[in-house]
């Protein structure tokens, strides 16, 4: 006991150790709130923290999960979040990691890295939104390229991107995902690849509709192999998931204080059904916080955490609609004005509470993700008449 | 420290499991809470004996394990699982988290080392006639003379407090609020189990008639022990709850693969598939709570009272979810005696009732973020 106490101790020091650095790194290098914001990225990118988990081959620093989750909680607390430039950091480029052959990880990621290639997610479709293993965007395999034709729907931030990652149906006689193939194709007009960008209720752009039209990708940049988009495809989602089951309760923390405060400022915090619902947020928090650990701490032991993460998604899915309701609640009618100016411009909290809607939805619906916990984490069998996958 | 657990406190929960599977199966439940005393003291012997669960989190230097609150955390959360019957959550995660939150020397090293060997049965008697779990509700008197003090009144809800032979008593002197030693067999006293709806968990009724009473640590100094106290205990039944809530979530995962009606696994609708799916999520989160607060007591972090408040509220509303729908889930057979379920959702509910429900807490826990 004496022994393992004082390996602890030992331990922790490590730990805090590692924050108390990353804090003067911090300190040293952060923009003001505010920006500006491309020398931070420079700045992140020359320390190799752009992704931090990455092997150091591929510009990253090799960080644990838990000295991952350190250093972006202090980078969100101060202000200055770590970088994302779309799906690459977390979702593409672990699948390539994974699935992806030494020349294709050594030709894909270091593009992700530096911000030269921004990826999108080219899954869903209009007529199979949740149900991926339905993708009917065709790829044709045609001497030593794929050429890809179909419309891919709900893609977040295709306009930012400059490549989109497609799940096509390269064998329409295999059924469901065995016919399926990733490719990594360059988002550009003359490639044939159109973006139509979708207004959401929120009144802002960040949709969009991409269009493929004999887009052509050399088979290199399929990742698994042709017909073996399934794996590395669900690889990219249960890495998204971990990364959001991890750092959660970031985008939550300071806005929940903020909240807090002006519940403070106008004297509703003295209210017990608000002071109810604060607290229950702040559970929620750090419940997000508390779960985000285990699963950097079971990441890191080398367990399969993705049951886990797919259960932390769902848990931050439906707290984030409801913080938005809350916060909307607790500020009152101070919310039923914009702010002035053109177009539809939002207040935070009338943002919070209009994308809360897109939680539930969005990277699967709250409904598919119940389904496919049950089936997967809990192993209830699959619904009668080929509801499941 | 290694999070959540190390291998060997993961090492201690098998450990555990394989005795509680033994020792607290089903039937020996159904016996033991149908019994006056309500739990099986040789079991309570072989718990100290074999296994140092009393002693766990008591420091060498009063003859226990000296382990952190983390092990404490993996002990409850299996005996919550199994919904042992015994005096462990009274006699640990009160009177002893009491006594070692007092700065009373003396007490500690008379009292402490029997718990620890198992030899003393122990519990906390806080609550009265108000059912409250406040300062304020501490209302009974404790009386000097010739140099001693003595206590007049009534004690209620007091956990086991028919078969401990230790009681600590919460009590008010002209200078505040105070804590007394009482012994079975003492004078005047008079411990009386009552009735419960959770037969699982034993509560009694404490008369006191100018009882000789020992007093512990500083007089009118009593109130930061108990509220201390109060935190750990609430960490410790957030355990009990989230293993509670794991036991339930498997019934009825199980029984939803096995249960065909309409010709299929009633497991394949989607409506129970979403109700399970919810109650894990509930479950995992809850244990997330009680890990996190568990912790937080471990690294004895100045985040023990909020987390203790987030824990308990969450955890107990996670529980007697989990074991309503199980229930629900069982249909017509979860609705009879004969069946497991009522065992949980009544301890459930009792548990949710104990200290304060997740609305007290949540209260509590706004003010102690300084909302």
């Amino acid at each position: 006991m004496a022994k393992d106490a004082a390996t602890d101790t030992v331990r922790r020091g490590g730990a805090e150790g590692f924050r108390r650095s990353v804090r003067d790194w911090i300190r040293a290098n952060a923009p003001a709130p505010g920006g500006p914001y491309e020398q931070w990225e420079r700045r992140l990118l020359a320390a190799r923290l752009i992704c931090p988990a990455w092997p150091r081959e591929y510009g990253g620093s090799a960080l644990g999960p838990l000295d991952a989750l350190t250093l972006a909680e202090e980078c969100a607390r101060a202000g200055a979040p770590l970088v994302q430039r779309g799906v690459g950091e977390h979702l593409i480029g672990p699948a390539v990691m994974e699935h992806g052959t030494p020349a294709q990880r050594s030709a894909l990621l270091p593009g992700i890295v530096s911000g030269e290639d921004r990826y999108c997610l080219g899954f869903s479709e209009p007529d199979h939104g949740s149900d991926l293993a339905s993708a009917a965007t065709a790829g044709e395999v045609r001497g030593g390229e794929v050429v890809v034709t179909g419309l891919k729907a709900w893609v977040a931030e295709p306009h930012r991107a400059n490549m989109i990652a497609v799940l096509c149906r390269t064998s329409p006689a295999s059924p469901a995902h065995r016919g399926l193939s990733l490719v990594l194709v360059p988002l550009t007009p003359a490639n044939g690849v159109r973006v139509c960008r979708i207004r959401e209720l929120t009144g802002s752009y960040g949709l969009g509709e991409v269009r493929l039209d004999g887009a052509r990708v050399p088979l290199s940049h399929a990742i698994g192999g042709v017909d073996g988009g399934w794996a590395p495809a669900m690889t990219a989602l249960a890495h998204g998931r971990a990364h959001e089951a991890a750092s959660a309760h970031l985008g939550f923390e300071e806005r929940f204080w903020e909240l807090v405060r002006e519940a403070r400022k106008s004297g509703r915090a003295r209210e017990p059904e608000v002071r109810a619902q604060l607290a229950w947020a702040y559970t929620r928090i750090t419940l997000l916080r508390a779960t985000g650990l285990r699963i950097a701490a079971r990441t890191a032991a080398g367990a399969d955490t993705s049951g886990e993460a797919a259960v932390a998604a769902l848990f931050r899915s439906e707290f984030g609609r409801r913080f938005g309701e809350i916060a909307v609640g607790v500020s009152g009618a101070a919310e039923l004005v914009r702010p002035e100016g053109d177009g539809y411009g939002l207040s935070e909290w009338q943002e919070a509470f209009l994308t809360g809607r897109g939680a539930t939805i969005g990277a699967g619906t709250g409904e598919v993700r119940r389904n496919a916990v049950a089936e997967r984490v809990l192993g209830l069998p699959k619904e009668a008449g080929g509801g499941g996958r | 420290m290694s999070y959540p657990f190390s291998d060997d406190q993961e090492e201690l929960r098998r450990t555990v499991r394989r005795f509680l599977t033994e020792k607290s199966p089903e039937p020996e439940v159904r016996r033991l809470m149908e019994s006056a005393e309500g739990f099986d003291p040789a079991v309570w012997r072989q718990m100290a004996g074999q296994l140092d669960l009393q002693g766990l989190v008591i420091p060498e230097r009063y003859g226990g394990a000296g382990h952190s609150y983390a092990e404490l955390v993996v002990v409850l959360e299996e005996m919550g699982r199994a919904l042992l019957c015994a005096p462990y959550f009274s006699t640990v995660a009160l009177a002893a988290n009491l006594l070692l939150a007092t700065d009373d020397e003396t007490a500690k090293r008379d009292l402490l080392p029997a718990i620890a060997a198992g030899r003393s049965i122990a519990t906390v008697a806080l609550t009265e006639h108000s059912g409250r779990w406040d300062a304020d509700g501490v209302a009974m008197e404790a009386a000097e003379a010739d140099g001693g003090w003595s206590l007049s009144g009534e004690k209620f809800y007091v956990p086991d407090g028919h078969v401990a032979d230790l009681v600590l008593v919460v009590a008010r002197t002209p200078a505040g609020v105070s804590l007394f030693a009482v012994r079975q067999g003492a004078s005047g006293f008079a411990a009386t189990p009552v009735p419960t709806m959770d037969q699982t968990r034993k509560l009694a009724r404490l008369r006191f008639d100018r009882t000789p009473a020992r007093l512990v640590g500083a007089d009118g100094q009593g109130w930061p022990a108990v509220s201390e106290t109060l935190d750990l205990a609430a960490i410790a039944l957030a355990a009990e709850q989230a293993g509670g809530a794991q036991r339930v979530l498997d019934m009825a995962v199980e029984y939803a693969k096995l249960r065909v009606q309409f010709g299929r696994p009633i497991g394949s609708f989607q409506a129970i598939k979403h109700k399970c799916a919810d109650m894990l999520v509930e479950v995992e989160s809850a244990r997330s709570a009680a890990y996190y607060a568990g912790w937080a007591a471990a690294e004895r972090s100045d985040e023990v009272p909020a987390l203790a408040s987030l824990a308990k509220s969450y955890c107990s509303e996670a529980y007697f979810h989990a074991a309503a729908e199980n229930i629900q889930i069982h249909g017509g057979i979860g609705y009879t005696w004969e069946h497991p379920a009522h065992l949980y959702f009544k301890r459930a509910k009792s548990s949710e009732l104990m200290f304060g429900d997740g609305a007290y807490h949540r209260e509590l826990l706004a003010r102690r973020i300084g909302i």
